[in-house]
């Protein structure tokens, strides 16, 4: 009642659109009460688990937050004109580090601010993020500024039919002369030759395709190629782990010509060649469809599709590794997302809508997001990962299935292992050129060198009308 | 003094009409002047708008900006060897569409001309995928082909047919992506051809077949002249629409696979949002419309020319 009061009080002060009275000791949290505001998100586990139970923050502070799910293409369309509008609509955006957060960060508040302001709730240790993802998920260009926290973070693992893989695995060993389970060293030639043994030997195993991609001329094609590209030791840029990680306005000049860049998109081609047919056709939910209707053995995907699979005609029977090794390392795209705060909204918005940033990425928000029914979703914080009913999950039988392909995704999380795309302001597009080019590739009208010069050419060519914006602006 | 008589009757009546003329005129004036308005506001001030941003870079972030380049997005447009593609690809699309919904609809509205009972059943049957949002027809072909779920692929995989991905190839993918168009927008034309039908003088037709016309006869001398101005009027806003195809295609290839079902509005909406390259995507919005404007004037002149229209 008092915290009522009070917000009541200092309501009462806020008419414009910034205020600087303090609010009372201890209520930090209930000084925006009666504001209300809009949250715009790709439609993710989390966001789906967070909008079937807004009870307690609401409780909390007694902000009314509407949240806004939609496909990643149309969110992007919808925040970027928000952003042109400088209405603010969308106080609170999932800011895609790659498509929402490097080429609009200047219209992103900058939460360091939020986080020094006296007067508002902070956030639980920075540092209890999981490593890596505060910079992949959260900055660009430099450390100084905090455009979002980490939120989700899909990772890109094998996963296979442990069943098949017992009961077969045997004959497999004998006839293809080495163990066909994953292994630290499994490599992806490995990989396409289980995948050839598992298609040939389809009439005893029972499901037609040794494996599937995510090949269609979408998102999800560049996604399932970089692993190749890596693991081969080709690189977008010349420092991809920089441009990966912190992102950079200056990229340098595509590398996607390299002898390594051409191996891993030859191996890409050859392994598409035997996968299931309808890959090209397929983003990572058809992918995913596929695999649960049992139309292949093994295949690369997005961990969080665990929670479905494991409810699914084959839980119980699907094993997960990290994905196999090409001649230079194994690589992993991790697809993790911040969310951040609308830096167009009027100034008193954007300090309700932190609010609602901290308590969506605090730990016990993660804990609850993960036991969702309706949702799931990764925790980004280690502090989830240690509480002992979580760590008791990686086993199954398990009540939280998205924490099966765990050890998998921490192995994938390795600095050595992790595989981060590039953070550019010219990313959509580039991701355009790709994903089109080794479509062309894979319906055979071009091979893997015009493929790659293409490509290459496509990125200069974005890269230069980015940076033609970037002055204008 | 008859003389001046008729002189000065006509000057007098004609200067009272002359007032009139001139009231009725502003009368006029003042009340188009709201419609004027807003079409003004809803029409003419968008597509001025639309031609500067052509001419423009368009920065949106803190607030729409543009930014004079002159005719650069002009000179890109006509040098993108990939616009150019989609041009290819949506005349191709334009003639395979248009040209079956024409020959399938005629083809219907014909036999359903011809029958003697159920003939309202069966046109309510016939007419029901064109009343169904484009987008729903494009999430229905989408599931029906498939690979893991769909009818059309379990068919074709089951017969022997075709056993790749119908949306996944792409040949396949454009041939799909036309027939689901063709299957939505057939029952239209029958729909327009059959009210010509109903035009077709029946005593006429009686006549030639007691001189012994044949059926394909009476068809080809009496009934598609008859109606040939219906038709024109149907191909006229097949084409149209046809032009700014849009819908399926996003729900089921996005412009996919290896660019083949990438028509130029999915090109003109990728550039505009997905890539924010809202100067260049106004230049690829106006080479549309000329197109549009074109090909309207094009059937309007045969339309014209058999005194169809004025």
């Amino acid at each position: 009642m008092a915290g009522a009061g009070s917000a009541a009080l200092w309501l009462g002060g806020c008419g414009g659109s910034s205020n600087t009275a303090k609010p009372v000791p201890g209520d930090e949290w209930k000084q925006f009460a009666g504001t209300t505001l809009n949250f715009i998100s790709e439609n993710t586990a989390p966001t789906s688990a967070i909008a079937a139970k807004l009870d307690p923050f609401t409780k909390l502070t007694g902000i009314e937050i509407k949240i806004t799910q939609l496909e990643l293409a149309a969110m992007v369309q919808k925040v970027a004109l928000d952003f042109a509008s400088g209405e603010g609509a969308y106080q609170i955006v999932y800011a895609d580090p790659y498509q929402v957060m490097a080429p609009y960060n200047q219209a992103l508040a900058d939460l360091t601010e939020f986080q020094q302001d006296p007067n508002l709730p902070h956030a639980e240790p920075f540092d209890d993020f999981v490593s890596f993802q505060l910079d992949a998920s959260g900055r660009f260009g430099d450390r100084e500024k905090l455009f979002a926290l980490p939120y989700d973070a899909p990772t890109m693992i094998w996963m296979y039919r442990k069943d098949l893989f017992e009961k077969y695995g045997e004959q497999m060993k004998q006839d293809l002369g080495f163990d066909p389970n994953p292994r630290d060293d499994s490599t992806w030639d490995d990989f396409y030759k289980t995948s050839e043994w598992l298609k040939k030997n389809a009439d005893k195993t029972g499901v037609p395709y040794g494996h599937g991609h995510m090949a269609k001329q979408h998102d999800s094609l560049m996604n399932d190629f970089s692993n190749l590209l890596w693991a081969y030791g080709g690189q977008y840029f010349e420092d991809d782990a920089k441009v990966g990680s912190l992102g950079s306005a200056e990229p340098g000049e595509p590398q996607l010509t390299s002898d390594e860049a051409l191996a891993g998109a030859d191996m890409y081609r050859k392994l598409v060649s035997i996968a299931h047919p309808a890959s090209l056709g397929w983003d990572w939910t058809g992918l995913a469809e596929g695999f649960m209707a049992g139309g292949m053995a093994m295949a690369p995907l997005w961990h969080e599709f665990a929670s479905g699979i494991e409810v699914s005609d084959i839980k119980g029977k699907v094993g997960y590794a990290r994905l196999p090794r090409g001649p230079k390392r194994s690589a992993n795209m991790f697809g993790g997302t911040g969310i951040g705060v609308n830096g167009v909204a009027p100034k008193r918005e954007q300090k309700a809508a932190w609010l609602f940033v901290l308590w969506a990425t605090q730990k016990d928000t993660q804990l609850a997001n993960l036991k969702s029914k309706v949702g799931g979703g990764t925790p980004t914080r280690d502090s989830v990962y240690a509480l002992p009913e979580v760590e008791k999950a990686r086993k199954p039988p398990s009540k939280l299935p998205n924490m099966l392909p765990m050890d998998a995704v921490f192995e994938a999380w390795k600095p050595e292992n992790v595989g981060l795309r590039p953070k550019i302001a010219a990313w959509n597009e580039c991701d355009t050129t790709i994903f089109t080019q080794l479509s062309k590739m894979l319906a055979g009208q071009q091979g893997p060198e015009k493929c790659m010069s293409n490509t290459k050419e496509g990125f200069e060519k974005a890269i230069e009308n980015a940076k033609k914006s970037l002055r204008r602006a | 003094m008859a003389t001046t008589t008729v002189d000065e009757r006509p000057r007098e009546a004609s200067a009272p009409r002359a007032k009139r003329k001139e009231s009725r005129y502003s009368f006029e004036a003042r009340m188009m002047t709201p419609a004027l308005l807003v079409l003004a506001l809803l029409s003419i001030f968008p597509f001025v708008y639309l031609i500067l941003m052509s001419l423009s870079a368009v920065g949106l972030i803190g607030g729409i900006s543009l930014d004079f380049v002159g005719l650069d997005n002009w000179t890109r447009l006509f040098t993108d060897s990939a616009v150019g593609a989609s041009w290819l690809r949506s005349v191709v699309y334009f003639i395979l569409t248009v040209g079956l919904e024409m020959g399938l609809g005629i083809a219907i509205a014909l036999l359903v001309h011809e029958l003697v009972w159920g003939k309202n059943i069966a046109l309510s049957l016939i007419l029901m995928p064109m009343f169904m949002a484009p987008v729903i027809v494009g999430l229905l072909g989408r599931f029906l082909t498939d690979s893991t779920y769909g009818l059309y692929a379990w068919v074709l995989r089951e017969t022997g047919l075709y056993s790749g991905d119908i949306l996944g190839t792409t040949t396949a993918a454009f041939l799909a992506v036309t027939l689901m168009d063709v299957w939505q927008w057939t029952p239209l034309i029958a729909l327009i051809v059959l009210a010509g039908l109903a035009s077709v003088p029946g005593q006429i037709l009686e006549a030639a077949k007691v001189d012994g016309a044949t059926y394909l006869q009476r068809l080809r001398h009496i009934v598609l002249p008859t109606i040939a101005g219906v038709i024109i009027v149907a191909l006229l806003i097949r084409s149209m629409d046809a032009i700014r195809y849009f819908d399926i295609i996003t729900n089921t290839t996005n412009g996919g696979p290896a660019d083949a079902t990438k028509i130029v509005p999915i090109r003109l909406y990728e550039t505009g949002f997905r890539f924010f390259d809202l100067g260049y995507a106004a230049a690829i919005g106006l080479s549309m419309l000329a197109v549009s404007i074109l090909l309207a004037n094009v059937f309007l002149r045969i339309l014209k020319r058999r005194g169809l229209a004025r």
